[in-house]
């Protein structure tokens, strides 16, 4: 790691795979030079630009709120557009950055998402309002908002999905990033087939086969807490008949 | 009745309470005792009804807790997904040959005279 100024050299280590040409991944080095500022989705950038063309990988927005460049740094899964060289460099100044991990990889860091939208499909992710839908606007106290645990503010990055060993045990699992907004939506007061959603989410592939490991909290680059969504899902769905009762009590007083 | 991962997620809750509770009295009886015991008065122990009935309690919420997290686990694995069906029937068999083995063991014990 050679120092000049306020910039140095880095060496980033990329994980290379190209279906058509590859029997299995491989790591690659590209030394690059880097600022206190370069993000390594900057790094990223300068390599495809300057010397692998081929180097593919997925961004959008740069800005931490598209959630397209969710990679694996260190072992650890995080955005990259958001994320400082100098931070993650190790003793060698090197950095390791590999696709997310145990999703099917389509090429470099671009790697298949299907199973991550199927899941997230399947709890129905969208507000169902109640039929007699009152001509004011629906109200939640303060106390209900705070309640849903910023599950709004998650991006769709994948990175909890893809740090959850469930998940990659079993793509059938629901994962912590569908359970996250389901608990949104349950807890949603405005919501009105919270019954359905408690009976999916308590099913065999549901909030049951979570293991608390708290993989998903560590990845999350928004600090959001999919563990406690599952949580308090298993709670509910102890007492889904009465939760359920409770919701219609309250949606008429919206 | 059937076993719903809700009804399972309760076994197990409930079971772990209890064997927290028995672990504790066993390593307390069993272990650590805090004054002098020895063979004898352990086998004389063994022998009688209130502790048979406590170690047939301790082998109900092992054999729970050990089966039920055995089956979540291994219906984890997408290969098993089929088969959890057939695995939960296992698991029933696999308690009641093993209750009924531990319990005919604890309540047959005598104490030698």
């Amino acid at each position: 790691m050679a120092t000049n100024g306020t910039s140095k050299t880095a060496v980033i280590r990329i994980q290379k795979f190209n279906p058509d040409k590859d029997k299995k991944p491989y790591l690659k080095e590209y030394t690059v030079t880097v600022t206190p500022d370069t993000t390594i989705l900057d790094a990223l950038e300068e390599i495809k630009a300057t010397q692998d063309g081929t180097l593919t990988f997925r961004r959008s927005c740069r800005h931490a709120i598209c959630g397209s460049c969710a990679m694996n740094v260190n072992g650890h899964n995080t955005l990259v557009c958001n994320q400082r060289v100098n931070a993650h460099l190790d003793k060698k100044g090197m950095i390791t950055v590999r696709p997310l991990p145990y999703l099917p990889i389509v090429k470099d860091m671009v790697v298949d998402r299907t199973s991550f939208w199927d899941q997230y499909q399947r709890i129905k992710p969208w507000l169902v309002p109640p039929e007699d839908v009152p001509e004011t606007e629906f109200r939640m106290t303060p106390e209900e908002v705070k309640a849903l645990n910023d599950a709004e503010k998650c991006i769709m990055c994948g990175a909890c999905y893809s740090a959850c060993t469930v998940t990659a045990m079993n793509k059938s699992y629901i994962g912590p990033h569908a359970l996250l907004k389901a608990s949104l939506r349950i807890q949603d007061p405005r919501d009105s087939i919270t019954d359905e959603r408690l009976v999916e989410i308590s099913g065999a592939d549901g909030a049951y086969r979570c293991h608390t490991i708290f993989n998903c909290i560590d990845a999350c680059p928004k600090n959001l807490n999919p563990t406690q969504a599952i949580e308090t899902l298993r709670k509910l769905a102890q007492k889904r008949a009465a939760y359920v009762d409770a919701r219609k009590e309250r949606q008429k007083t919206l | 009745m059937r076993i719903t991962p809700t009804r399972i997620f309760q076994i197990q809750r409930i079971s772990a309470i209890a064997l927290l509770v028995f672990m504790t009295t066993h390593m307390v009886v069993v272990h650590y005792p805090p004054m002098h015991i020895d063979f004898s008065q352990i086998i004389v122990r063994m022998g009688e009804p209130i502790w048979k009935v406590i170690d047939i309690l301790f082998l109900l919420s092992v054999l729970t807790h050990a089966l039920a997290g055995m089956y979540m686990v291994l219906t984890d694995l997408q290969k098993i997904g089929p088969y959890r069906q057939a695995l939960g029937w296992i698991a029933v068999v696999l308690f009641v040959v093993f209750f009924a083995y531990g319990t005919k063991t604890i309540i047959a014990f005598q104490p030698p005279v």
